[in-house]
């Protein structure tokens, strides 16, 4: 099956980014105060350090639900104009520079066939 | 009897409000043609209900406790959820439900062994507030939305969508009322919200789904587009297109494709398409 299966969905980060996106308070705390929101959430070390690091594959390797991994990233980078030009696309290139170059390519490609 | 007065479907990305002008000219020209016609044929078939089918992006239920479907029941329905406002630039909106036929779905939906989970104060993401800023803009039609899961493993398989639709189908045409209900799926196509291919379309398999609505042999599609399939063609998101399976239950016969487009520049294979046939 595809890489949604690989979630832990007993894993604390899952828990707590559904409490965090749905209270401003607790978003705020997501940018000035990570490793104390982690703490409280019982995050392990190597899920906050992941998180920390804005690490898709680490995330993901450690059972972070892959839908969960963007809004992490807009958590830090902001949510407006999401664009594939936004800092998500960088941390997706470090984290999987084959698949994103593939869409990459796959989009030059298109671009050009207009 | 409530009566089924239209069906169709569409992709709900985020990039179709929250950043629409990055796709190409003729994207953005086709996207505005195909939901403009999806809006006159809706408006055409007068519903006083229309049924969105949509699916939960882990908003309204915490991974630990993810129903398989959620009915909003309640009298009034704004979003987006705050959350979701910046990134889709939307304003908020306020459409009114249907409360008497929401909370049937629910009650009849357990008399046919349907466990169904509702909420009265739902929560909305893309997954409602694109189709409806296309569809409903003006809130002229009240709106029943139910959610599922196709996100959290496990997902459920095409022919239990088809099963449920085929149950709803027959739940709606028992209600006692002479309401008018359209059905609306959204999501899909091909895409991997946040995976590793998360900037990746697959055009090939959207084509291959697409000719085979455009078919309308349901049987063929349940044989051969398995969720195996849908998951390799975008884990954890193409699968979105259980909504669409499950509102092909309340059609017959072919669907008309009114627009495709590979939107690597949305994230998402993007698509509208409406039936012509309804069953029964």
């Amino acid at each position: 099956m595809g890489n949604v299966e690989r979630c832990d969905k007993t894993l604390a980060v899952n828990e707590m980014m559904f409490h965090v996106r749905r209270d401003a308070a607790l978003r705020a705390r997501f940018v000035s105060d990570l490793e104390g929101l982690a703490r409280e959430f019982g995050l392990s070390r190597a899920e906050y350090e992941a998180v920390r690091d804005k690490d898709p594959r680490r995330m993901m390797d450690l059972g972070v639900h892959q839908y969960y991994v963007p809004q992490i990233l807009r958590l830090f980078f902001g949510a407006a104009h999401n664009s594939n030009a936004s800092a998500a696309l960088e941390c997706y290139q470090r984290a999987y520079p084959e698949e994103t170059a593939k869409a990459m390519a796959l989009q030059a490609r298109l671009e050009r066939a207009r | 009897m409530a009566r089924l007065v239209a069906a169709m479907a569409m992709t709900h990305s985020p990039g179709l409000t929250g950043w629409f002008t990055r796709a190409s000219q003729e994207y953005q020209q086709l996207a505005l043609q195909a939901t403009a016609e999806m809006r006159r044929r809706l408006e055409a078939a007068r519903p006083d209900v229309v049924v969105m089918f949509s699916n939960d992006h882990l908003l309204n239920w915490p991974i630990n406790n993810m129903p398989e479907y959620t009915v909003g029941i309640g009298e009034e329905h704004v979003g987006p959820a705050e959350w979701f406002d910046e990134w889709l630039a939307m304003e908020k909106y306020r459409v009114p439900g249907h409360a008497p036929i929401a909370r049937w779905i629910v009650n009849e939906g357990a008399r046919h062994g349907l466990s169904l989970a509702y909420l009265r104060e739902m929560q909305f993401d893309d997954g409602i507030s694109v189709p409806t800023h296309y569809l409903n803009p003006d809130a002229q039609f009240r709106m029943v939305p139910v959610t599922m899961n196709c996100t959290v493993p496990p997902i459920p398989t095409p022919e239990r969508a088809y099963h449920v639709g085929t149950l709803m189908r027959d739940m709606l045409a028992a209600y006692p009322g002479g309401e008018r209900v359209a059905v609306v799926a959204t999501g899909g196509l091909s895409h991997e919200p946040g995976g590793p291919r998360y900037f990746w379309v697959d055009e090939e398999f959207d084509r291959w789904f697409l000719d085979l609505l455009k078919k309308g042999d349901h049987a063929a599609l349940l044989r051969e587009c398995t969720l195996e399939r849908m998951e390799a063609a975008g884990s954890g998101g193409t699968a979105e297109l259980l909504a669409w399976v499950l509102v092909l239950a309340f059609t017959r016969g072919p669907a008309d494709v009114l627009a495709y487009m590979p939107a690597v520049a949305w994230r998402s294979g993007t698509g509208m398409v409406v039936w012509n046939e309804l069953a029964r």
